[in-house]
């Protein structure tokens, strides 16, 4: 999601140690822009994405048991 | 300049079954890599090229498609599904009394693993130092069975069921015991194990069990005995392209390295031709790259934002519902990030 944005130049993560679940995050922006930003946006994006999925699924559920109790 | 083209888009969008390896693996399209095309993220472009499709679905199992999203995200709805989509199951078994022949330990951990038929949306999680849970977080079970000689068998049977009463001890002996307002919110249809004929343990007379269980609600990532799917897998939409007509014998053939279903022969001027008819059956073995004669001829890959999602759940919840949740958790997740971002910013 982040790496869609054209502002970011690097982004990237890494598991410092297994055993402990911590994830070093790195996101680099070209010039300018605080890189929070496109994390934010990034994370915008992916609730976006998560909505639309959620609610494309639950109507076509519906639809699909809709139609099999019209069949039967 | 159409023939470059179709390479482009065959890198972005195709990954390909090669004789020794499998090509264009990762997903390249991102802002910058391809001068022609513009992958800035844009809600309303993914919104116009994805879709669901709902291929099968019972009260165990479904298989839909989801075509349009990026490889990642399939993904983590596939690792929330088994990790991250709480249960409840039985954490703490109290043994008053264990005469039988399973250790209590062994005898424990297979209590656990059973799916126990309860929301987990009507309850909360446990705090961390409360020993005897309450009515919101914990559900609890009791197991009481004695073994007993049947005074009825006759004298010369051999056979244990009928020799004696209750040696089987299955799931459905588990007992609910409602704890304070329980009752009133569960009341008729109550709690239970999903399925009542898990055989747990075998006794013999004299030999008993008294079990109390408490139940607690938790996620696969913490025990797997709290994952709700069976399995939840994907697989991507498999792609055969004939590169020249194939006829005769050597249509014969392919046909046989396909699985069933995949390629027709249908007849052209009295020899059989061979065509491309459910390329989504297929399994990709890859068998018609052994043959010298034929791996030149046909083209094998798979459609990278293609997903056959194949969910099969224990039976707590139903499939099309537990995708749901699996959903809401990663949305949860995205906005608790955003609240840590907010409030690191106030300071």
């Amino acid at each position: 999601m982040v790496m869609k944005n054209p502002d970011v130049e690097f982004c990237g993560y890494s598991i410092t140690h297994p055993s402990e679940s911590k994830i070093n995050f790195r996101i680099q922006t070209r010039g300018g822009l605080p890189a929070v930003e496109p994390f934010r946006k990034g994370l915008n994006d992916l609730t976006e994405v998560c909505q639309y999925v959620l609610d494309t699924f639950e109507a076509r559920v519906k639809e699909f048991s809709d139609r099999e109790a019209a069949m039967d | 300049m159409a023939a470059p083209m179709r390479n482009v888009d065959e890198i972005r969008n195709r990954v390909i079954l090669g004789e020794f390896g499998v090509k264009n693996v990762h997903s390249t399209d991102f802002p910058g890599n391809y001068p022609e095309y513009d992958d800035t993220w844009n809600q309303k472009k993914f919104q116009k090229n994805f879709r669901i499709d709902i291929i099968q679905m019972d009260e165990n199992s479904m298989e839909f498609d989801m075509v349009g999203i990026d490889a990642a995200i399939a993904n983590a709805f596939r690792r929330i599904l088994l990790a991250e989509v709480p249960t409840m199951a039985v954490e703490k078994v109290f043994i008053y009394n264990n005469t039988s022949i399973i250790q209590d330990e062994i005898l424990a951990h297979r209590l656990g693993l059973i799916p126990i038929k309860a929301d987990p949306r009507l309850f909360e999680y446990r705090n961390a130092d409360d020993e005897e849970g309450t009515e919101i977080d914990t559900i609890q079970l009791q197991l009481k069975v004695k073994c007993t000689r049947n005074p009825r068998a006759s004298k010369d049977s051999s056979d244990p069921s009928e020799l004696y009463i209750n040696h089987m001890v299955y799931s459905r002996d588990m007992k609910w015991v409602p704890i304070g307002n329980q009752a009133d919110v569960f009341g008729e249809a109550g709690i239970a194990p999903v399925h009542g004929d898990i055989l747990l343990a075998q006794l013999r007379p004299g030999q008993e069990l008294d079990i109390v269980m408490h139940c607690v609600k938790g996620i696969g990532k913490d025990h797997a005995k709290f994952s709700p799917v069976a399995t939840a897998s994907y697989r991507l939409l498999p792609e055969i392209t004939l590169l020249q007509p194939v006829k005769g014998e050597m249509a014969e053939r392919l046909k046989r390295c396909f699985s069933p279903g995949v390629i027709e022969l249908e007849s052209i001027e009295g020899t059989p031709v061979a065509k491309v008819v459910n390329s989504r059956l297929d399994t990709c073995s890859r068998e018609v790259l052994r043959h010298d004669d034929l791996k030149n001829l046909v083209k094998l890959g798979r459609v990278r934002d293609h997903f056959i999602f194949s969910v099969e759940s224990t039976g707590i919840l139903a499939p099309d519902i537990l995708v749901s949740e699996a959903i809401k958790v990663l949305m949860a997740k995205c906005r608790k990030f955003l609240n840590e971002l907010d409030s690191v910013e106030m300071e």
